[in-house]
């Protein structure tokens, strides 16, 4: 058994991450041996931010964010990137080891091998090395095998979690450390008696071991009394090895300068939250932190626990009734003495977490208990688990891009200190702040931080809703944010150079002219100036030969070029750009005449935006296009439906023209049965270029009505698509004009045209009828 | 106890009670036979310390045990106790082992159907002595919810959803005021509640459209919901349990094999998830898949086998019983047992014999 021995060199306190008992015990203990120094486990080169965590400023949930790029391919050939985090909370004992220091005027020091070298010693899918492997103070090793399962079975508890609040956390608070130490031990001694060395050896157990153990025995040669603060896995593994002469050398790799390091961080309740997912550390976090306060505080553990878990029962029974879950002071009253009932009936001094759960689950859900009924049990879970977000103090360690976006998130008083989703709404033009926090919030999207997503706004990408004049957006800061924004370090000292970078290195690595082009109309959002790419864009407009790409670009090109001034947009670069665009474009033009059925709609859109910047913007090159455009016709394989366009674009350049559209026309007509089929599609390309002509003369209305009218039935539906589609080119007021014409020609009404004629419901019985009598004597 | 055919729960197990009685060393609520830790032990079972040693006490409900906790804490509060779920899941079994654990007592009850008035709930005559002697205490006749009042001891009030909307509500005066009043007894028609008190209610999920409770009831009830049991070795467990009791009490000296009851078990259990062990999906049948149906169908087959058979539960008449348990609400049912065994018989007849001749008892099934 470890001893807890007050006059010994070391003395070795086990701890559970982020329990408040541990703190509690941890800080008596503190006081009773007095040590020289505190060894803590934690990564050894992280060491230097212990002040900056227990700086003044700082406020928990904070974490040290330590990543590592693997490009010597010390882990695998992949030269994957790792990352995690080592979170503190004011319950968290490693924290209150570090404060403790503080209070004694002694020094604290991390002492476990650095994250890449535990990395580089375990394999892989364990420890650290594990999917779910972002916590460093993964605690999931004290419910590894069967030996808990049969505790929980024997003690008649539901799961870890409760036992450890009965037997711990409850009744651990009312021991003395001795005590406390010696229960702690003795569990974790156990748990670890049922892991074989085989597995010890490949998490990394071992080897860390080895580091802090060495550690360990440096310390002990240089100061008389040492306490030792690990996770209670540790605890006999070192106790075993410190006695030995030699400890084995853990072999340190040279890493490279820039693929590893470590920074503070904020972190949220969220995150901390061993629900989360990580398996780290304990359930419900800011109920555990709201317990620690107090122990430090009152310095007695009397009724912390029940005053703290009816503070829940209120809170939630608060927010349940803003939710229209009428709770009433009577069921707090009946939940409350549920509770504490509860706790007499489990023999524990007090209620906790669990009684309070239970309490809520009887007293406050009304009826079956179901996904719907409980959301007071959600309610309450929320409110232990909390929404807060921690702050670095002391921002000379703080990473620039972190520090750069919490300057950005005051300015524009977003919500960063909280992890409960916020929505903003953002006035594009009104103001003096609408278009710069909307370019800030695009910057964050653009980095792929996961802070923030546009709900609704304008969709320049898309080309849709660009009169929108308002963005909503939704915003959450998470520890995901600021992990991105340190790895992003290397991009940038503030968001808009990281993005600036970014973008720059985007357009110069992109081939098509498209992908480029998507980038531009980021930087637009992001009001980040393309001119300093001129040279790489126009050499990308040059060498990219897909007809679709360009013609993307140029669409992309020319909303930009018409909302600029709008969104206030230093530029000088899209014009050429867009003009370069065209001269590619109609160059390429009457060799797509026959493009595929896909890809016919495309070409014919981007007919129509080479069209309308003649008549706008490039006025010059009228003359060029028309001439691709006659070129295009003058191909012998076209597909109808670019063949339609073309024409119909010929028609509103040179009216002439509409006489040959009318032959082409007729040729379809003229020809067999496939070729009158091709004159839908003819007549879709057509209609989307050139839909007046319907309206100039009705020749082509009288074609259209041949072409129908001498189909069967079958053909008539085959070509229906189509049809359908060179139609929706019209309002319906024109469709109504159109039918009116029609009507004309069969001298008959609109109305009876567009609607047919209501047959008698009787009638229709009695069709049916006789319909099912012929079936019947046809059936004999 | 044997001239019965269920005799009450606490005649059945008269003996731990009263072994529990003995050596209960716990704080009592007022009137309680039991402390609520004697309450727990004897309902989800444990040991007991007596002079001689420590003895074993049976479980007797297989589920979740903090509800059992939450459900006995509440009834030695001011609220009554609401247990609903699905049919089958011994919600009306755990309101019994409450009442004879905490009172003594687990026959004083009112049974909640469409018909039932509010005579019934609070009190009714004798008309023959009313006529008599006129409105007194002797022609008074009481019902279990006067009764509990007046002795101190629980009223069970089963099924209280099947009961109309108006006529639950007649509890809420009793169990605001715990006072009923007889208007015609005059003075003497005031019953105030003596300590112990309390209402046990049960209410089945699935007739909860019909008569939806009102909020004021609700108000006055602690809800717990009583889950269907989801481990398949638990249920096994309990079919093998329950069958053998009922087997000892009809005098029917037949083995009760852990395997078939295995074999029904994990259909039920399959049938009632919705998902095979295997990971294959299954159309879940509209009938209740209850583990009270299990321990019927599985008894059914044990008396067939010992009626008319050789002993030994055979597969087909464990399957004829399976589709009269299942097929009784809706007619797509029978489709979906079919399935169930065409499924079935992919994976699992490569799992014995036992297994090969169930699946094969199936094409009998129409």
């Amino acid at each position: 058994m470890i001893p807890y021995d007050l006059s010994a060199p070391v003395l070795f306190f086990p701890v559970r991450h982020h329990s408040p008992v541990c703190s509690w015990q941890l800080l008596r203990a503190a006081e009773e041996y007095r040590p020289e120094i505190i060894l803590i486990e934690g990564p050894e080169d992280a060491s230097g931010l212990i002040p900056v965590l227990t700086g003044e400023g700082t406020e928990l949930p904070a974490a040290i964010y330590y990543f590592y790029k693997d490009k010597k391919k010390l882990i695998s050939e992949e030269e994957e990137d790792y990352r995690c985090y080592y979170p503190f909370q004011y319950s968290s004992p490693e924290y209150n080891a570090m404060k403790a220091a503080e209070k004694l005027g002694i020094e604290a020091r991390f002492i476990d091998l650095p994250y890449c070298e535990i990395l580089i010693n375990t394999e892989g899918g364990k420890g650290l090395r594990r999917e779910e492997g972002q916590s460093y103070s993964d605690d999931g090793r004290l419910t590894a095998g069967d030996y808990y399962k049969r505790l929980c079975e024997k003690t008649q508890v539901r799961s870890f979690d409760e036992f450890w609040e009965k037997y711990f956390e409850i009744a651990g608070l009312h021991m003395e450390p001795r005590e406390f130490v010696r229960v702690m031990n003795t569990y974790c001694s156990l748990v670890r008696s049922g892991t074989s060395q085989r597995e010890l050896e490949a998490d990394g157990t071992l080897v860390r071991e080895n580091c802090m153990a060495a550690n360990i025995k440096a310390a002990m040669q240089q100061y008389s009394r040492v306490l030792v603060v690990t996770g209670g896995f540790h605890t006999p593994g070192l106790r075993e090895l410190i006695k030995q002469d030699s400890i084995p050398q853990v072999k340190r790799h040279k890493i490279p300068e820039g693929c590893t390091g470590c920074f503070p961080a904020a972190y949220s309740y969220e995150a901390a939250d061993a629900l989360h997912g990580y398996s780290s550390g304990m359930k419900y976090p800011y109920f555990c932190d709201r317990v620690i306060k107090r122990l430090i505080k009152e310095k007695t553990p009397d009724g912390i626990y029940r005053d703290e878990a009816l503070t829940l029962l209120i809170k939630t029974a608060r927010a349940a009734a803003e939710q229209d879950i009428p709770v009433s002071v009577a069921d707090v009253e009946a939940a409350h003495s549920l509770m504490t009932g509860l706790a007499s009936l489990r023999g524990m001094r007090e209620c906790g977490m669990a009684e309070a759960v239970d309490a809520v689950t009887s007293a406050y859900i009304k009826g079956e208990k179901n996904v719907s009924s409980s959301v007071p049990l959600d309610i309450l879970r929320k409110l232990a688990t909390g929404d807060g977000v921690g702050r670095i103090g002391d921002k000379a360690h703080t990473p620039p891009l972190i520090a750069d976006f919490e300057k950005q998130c005051a300015l524009f008083k977003l919500k960063h200190d909280t992890a409960v989703p916020q929505e903003l709404e953002c006035g594009l033009f009104t103001g003096t702040k609408g278009l710069k926090l909307s370019r800030f919030l695009h910057r964050m999207d653009f980095l792929g931080t996961g802070f923030c997503i546009c709900e609704k706004g304008p969709d320049l990408h898309g080309s849709t809703d660009r009169s929108r004049v308002r963005e909503i957006w939704k915003y959450k800061r998470t520890p995901a944010v600021d992990a991105f924004l340190i790895d992003r370090t290397t991009d940038g000292f503030t968001i808009e150079e990281a993005c600036t970078n970014i973008a720059s290195k985007r357009m110069q690595t992109r081939d098509r002219l498209a992908d480029a082009a998507h980038t531009a109309v980021d930087c637009f959002l992001m009001g980040i100036s393309i001119d300093g790419e001129r040279e790489q864009l126009l050499r990308t407009a040059a060498s990219d030969g897909d007809f679709f790409s360009v013609g993307e670009a140029l669409e992309h090109f020319r909303t930009l070029y018409e909302l600029k001034k709008l969104y206030e947009y230093e530029d000088s670069l899209m014009l050429p750009l867009l003009a370069s665009c065209f001269d590619k474009l109609t160059l390429i033009l009457p060799l797509m005449a026959c493009v595929p059925d896909d890809r016919a709609d495309r070409l014919c859109s981007v007919m129509k935006q080479l069209f309308a910047l003649t008549d706008t913007l490039l006025t010059d090159r009228r003359g060029m296009f028309t001439q691709s455009l006659l070129e295009l016709t003058e191909q012998p394989q076209k597909h109808p439906a670019v063949y339609g366009a073309a024409m119909g674009l010929l028609c509103a350049i040179e009216p002439d023209i509409q006489k040959d559209a009318e032959a082409v026309m007729r040729g379809y007509l003229n020809g067999t049965l496939p070729v009158r089929k091709q004159g839908a599609e003819y007549l879709k390309g057509l209609f989307s270029t050139a839909r007046d002509i319907v309206f100039s003369q009705n020749d082509f209305l009288l074609m259209t009505d041949e072409l129908l009218t001498s189909m069967s039935k079958d053909d008539f539906m085959e070509i229906l698509p189509p049809l359908r589609l060179a139609f929706s080119y019209f309002t319906p007021q024109e469709i109504a004009e159109t039918a009116e014409n029609i009507a004309r020609l069969y001298s008959t009404d609109s109305d009876s045209l567009l609607y047919g004629e209501v047959i008698d419901e009787e009638l229709f019985a009695f069709g049916q009828k006789l319909d099912r009598e012929i079936m019947k004597e046809l059936g004999r | 106890m044997e001239q019965f055919i269920k005799p009450p729960v606490e005649v059945r197990y008269s003996e731990e009670l009263a072994l529990l009685a003995a050596n209960d060393k716990g704080k009592k609520p007022v009137s309680w036979k039991l402390s609520p830790a004697a309450v727990r032990t004897f309902i989800i079972g444990g040991e007991v310390a007596t002079p001689e040693g420590k003895v074993k006490i049976s479980r007797k409900f297989y589920g979740n045990d903090a509800l059992v906790e939450r459900a006995v804490i509440t009834l030695a509060g001011s609220r009554g106790l609401m247990l609903v779920g699905e049919p089958g899941t011994a919600k009306t079994m755990l309101s019994e082992l409450l009442s004879a654990a905490c009172c003594g007592v687990s026959t004083n009850t009112v049974q909640g159907t469409a018909g039932t008035t509010e005579d019934m709930i609070k009190y009714s005559w004798n008309y023959a002595m009313l006529l008599s002697k006129g409105p007194c205490r002797e022609a008074l006749v009481p019902s279990p919810l006067l009764i509990g009042m007046e002795k101190g001891i629980f009223a069970r009030f089963e099924e209280i959803t099947r009961t109309p909307a108006e006529i639950q509500d007649s509890l809420i005066s009793v169990m605001s005021d715990q006072i009923l009043v007889i208007p015609e007894l005059g003075d003497e028609g005031l019953v105030l509640a003596r300590p112990g008190f309390n209402i046990i209610g049960t209410a089945n999920t699935r007739d909860k459209g019909v008569n939806e409770m009102s909020g004021a009831l609700k108000r006055r009830f602690n809800f717990e919901t009583v889950e269907p049991v989801r481990d398949v070795r638990l249920e096994k467990q309990i079919i093998v349990r329950e069958a053998e009791e009922l087997a000892a009490a009809g005098h029917i000296d037949c083995p009760v094999d852990p395997d078939v009851a295995e074999l029904l078990a994990v259909t039920y259990h399959e049938l009632r998830e919705g998902v095979t062990a295997e990971g294959t999906v299954v159309e879940k049948p509209a009938a209740v898949m209850s583990t009270a149906e299990a321990v019927s169908v599985f008894f059914q087959a044990l008396c067939h086998a010992w009626y008319y058979g050789s002993g030994r539960i055979e597969p087909a008449v464990l399957t004829e019983g399976l589709l009269g348990a299942v097929c009784k609400e809706n007619k797509d049912d029978l489709g979906k047992l079919r399935g169930y065994f065409k499924t079935a018989a992919k994976e699992k007849s490569k799992a014995g014999e036992l297994w090969k001749a169930y699946i094969d008892s199936a094409k009998e099934l129409k």
